[in-house]
């Protein structure tokens, strides 16, 4: 875990932000635009002044040019609760030698909070290993340590699920979940829907290690690692089929993930931490719902 | 090299190719591999491949083989004798008092012996000595013990025994001067044991002294004076004083001195050290040797309940027995001489000390001490039974029976060496594993 602590993953993102897809509803000042009308210097536009409306906010300018009695608009900016959910499960310990996938995901985590953080959101984490452990949304200082810390903590094991973390984040408005999938995908699937429908980002970062797409032709068998008794010859023959069927089953999942609203990565293990939480931050446009 | 249980050596091979067979035909199930995404694999049996022979398997193979061969080895016990001859010698040389030159016979040991041959120095023990013989020859002295040819022949037929398998033949001399006293009723059935004749090489004996002067120290009408021959000059060398008192410390200082005895032979009622008094009894006859007296004796003094002798020391020679075994007169060396002390009261009335067996008895009590020598040659008869045939004085060894069966120092070596070969064996497992 030597990526994490030297630093090279914060210094290769600094100056990366990561916005909001949506109009946030957030109550607190931040960085995000706000569906919130407020009081920043930003103009939006003038309304009618309506029974109700604060007095002080008229636009006494505008009347005196006009004669219209109106309420000056602009964006409110606020701060996003961000949650970083990562799965610590045995199936992410592979490779065995490198644990490479586990490497990745943590560093992917690191970034993110280190990201949502720089934008001054308040950001934690849970990680669904045995037991899970969760450090809530905070945006003071240290938060990006505390994660580090627990991240160095924690060893990849067991089958812990994903779900109870994800139900627990309530409060928080953007949820990234780093995982690949192999565990309790579909309720976190219909979990995630219930989030999207209720106004929260949901990031999913589905990671990929290229020994899983080849795991090569040398005849083996092979035993997952959560559930030993679970065992397959894989060889020559058989490599065909784990091709096609492992393929069916990413299409599958991303285009469900998409479909209920999420923001959906498939990434490499071989890739940068830093390009992956770049690609996952960045602007693209998420898929239409019930595409 | 042989093997004292060679079938262990036997099934030792037998495991070791089966262990090459199945080094070849063993079957093992393909590499394991934990793959996350293994739910993908297709569902088939999986199915056991044959191993493949592949040269690095090869030093496991030869590892596990010597490390079978080698357990297998030293539980077979092996051997490794010396070069057969056609026939060894076995000397017994004899070193008692009753030599006269343990010089001349070592000596004519030295002519009879040859390299390799094994020599046995016998007194009433015997040495076995296979190294260095020259050295000892050279240095030989004699013992002031009575020899025992049963000790040698006993001896010789152990060695004879172990080392049937580095000859064709065995050969058994004795030289001795073979006295009377070296001959004891055990020695024919002992020497019966041998199958062959046994060569006897006579050497000088010595010759007997004259008999000890014997002082009376008692009162003159001491009863025990009519037994005694008539008293030489007091304080003679040799001499034997009979003490009708207790000794006091001059007297054992006297009997300190060689060829001294001291009798103490309490004319009255009188405890010595290390004795104990006891309820008065009779006891109705005495044994010395092959001397019996019955009497009406008198036993005041009891040897206080320790076998060995009533002062409880351990080389205290019973000379005489009461009837029921009990002694009733001991032998104490002390120094180069000895002190005897007889508990026999000797009775003042009656004509017993007239008796011949009487007179037999007090012999016996005033011999020197360690038993009067018998330095006679033996009888003719004697001489024959022990020679046995004369031809035939070499005795084949496969007529000998063999000694038992015992661990060598080889098969120690060989299990440590098995050891090493069990740590060698995981050292390659490992290695062919990976």
């Amino acid at each position: 875990m030597r990526e994490l602590t030297s630093g090279a993953l914060l210094d290769a993102l600094r100056g990366a932000h990561w916005p909001a897809r949506r109009m946030s509803r957030g109550a607190f000042q931040g960085g995000h635009r706000s569906r919130r009308v407020g009081a920043s210097p930003e103009f939006m536009e003038y309304r009618p002044y309506q029974q109700g409306d604060d007095p002080s906010r008229i636009d006494w300018k505008l009347f005196g040019r006009t004669e219209r009695v109106a309420v000056r608009l602009s964006h409110d900016d606020s701060s996003l609760r961000t949650m970083v959910l990562l799965d610590a499960s045995g199936s992410m310990a592979f490779p065995a030698g490198t644990r490479a996938k586990w490497k990745t995901a943590a560093a992917i985590a690191l970034g993110l909070a280190a990201v949502a953080h720089g934008d001054n959101d308040p950001v934690g984490i849970g990680i669904a290993s045995t037991p899970p452990r969760v450090i809530p949304p905070r945006s003071r200082r240290g938060v990006v340590g505390d994660v580090l810390r627990a991240l160095l903590e924690t060893t990849p094991a067991g089958s812990s699920p994903l779900t109870p973390l994800l139900l627990s984040a309530r409060t928080s408005r953007r949820v990234a979940l780093v995982s690949d999938f192999l565990g309790d995908a579909e309720p976190l699937l219909t979990l995630a829907r219930e989030k999207v429908a209720g106004g929260t980002e949901v990031f999913a970062v589905h990671l990929v290690d290229p020994m899983e797409l080849e795991p090569g032709e040398a005849a083996r068998v092979v035993t997952d690692p959560e559930n030993p008794a679970l065992r397959r010859p894989l060889g020559a023959a058989e490599l065909e089929a784990y091709r096609g069927r492992f393929a069916e089953w990413r299409h599958a999942l991303a285009r469900d993930w998409r479909g209920a609203g999420a923001f959906y990565h498939e990434v490499s293990t071989a890739d940068a931490p830093d390009r992956i939480v770049r690609r996952v931050t960045g602007f693209t446009e998420p898929a239409p719902r019930g595409a | 090299m042989s093997f004292l249980l060679p079938g262990f050596l036997l099934a030792a091979g037998a495991i070791a190719a089966g262990a090459v067979l199945l080094h070849f035909i063993v079957t093992r199930e393909p590499d394991q591999l934990e793959l996350p995404t293994a739910r993908f694999a297709p569902e088939r049996t999986i199915q056991a491949r044959a191993r493949r022979f592949e040269p690095r398997d090869l030093l496991l193979l030869l590892v596990r083989v010597a490390l079978v061969l080698a357990v297998g080895a030293a539980l077979a016990g092996p051997v490794i004798a010396p070069p057969r001859r056609e026939v060894v010698r076995i000397v017994m040389l004899d070193r008692s008092r009753a030599v006269a030159s343990p010089g001349e016979a070592a000596d004519s040991a030295r002519a009879l012996l040859r390299d390799g041959d094994p020599l046995i120095l016998f007194d009433s023990s015997a040495t076995l000595l296979e190294r260095n013989i020259s050295d000892s020859l050279a240095g030989l002295a004699g013992t002031p013990v009575a020899g025992r040819i049963s000790t040698a022949l006993i001896t010789a037929l152990r060695t004879a025994s172990r080392i049937r398998d580095r000859a064709d033949s065995i050969e058994l001399v004795l030289v001795s001067p073979l006295a009377g006293e070296e001959v004891d009723a055990a020695t024919d059935s002992i020497r019966d044991r041998w199958p062959g004749g046994i060569r006897l090489v006579a050497v000088a004996s010595r010759v007997a002294p004259p008999a000890f002067p014997v002082i009376l120290e008692s009162d003159p009408g001491d009863p025990l004076g009519m037994t005694l021959p008539l008293p030489a000059r007091s304080g003679s060398p040799g001499t034997v004083r009979v003490l009708r008192r207790l000794a006091s410390s001059a007297d054992s200082s006297w009997a300190n001195q060689p060829g001294r005895v001291l009798v103490v032979w309490p004319a009255h009622f009188e405890v010595p050290p290390g004795w104990a008094a006891g309820t008065p009894d009779t006891a109705g006859a005495v044994v010395a040797g092959d001397v019996v007296v019955v009497a009406p004796f008198v036993r005041q003094v009891i040897a206080g309940g320790i076998a060995s002798g009533p002062s409880g020391a351990r080389n205290d020679l019973v000379l005489a027995r009461w009837v029921d075994g009990e002694p009733a007169a001991i032998e104490t060396p002390v120094g180069a001489g000895c002190i005897r002390t007889v508990t026999i009261n000797v009775p003042t009335a009656g004509d017993l000390v007239l008796d011949p067996r009487f007179g037999r008895l007090v012999s016996v009590l005033t011999q020197p001490c360690g038993g009067a020598p018998d330095w006679s040659p033996l009888e003719p008869d004697g001489r024959a039974r022990l020679a046995g045939p004369e031809r035939g004085l070499r005795t084949a060894a496969a007529t000998i029976p063999p000694a038992e069966r015992m661990a060598t120092p080889w098969s120690r070596w060989l299990m440590v060496a098995a050891l090493l070969l069990v740590g060698l064996e995981a050292a390659a497992r490992r290695r062919a594993a990976a």
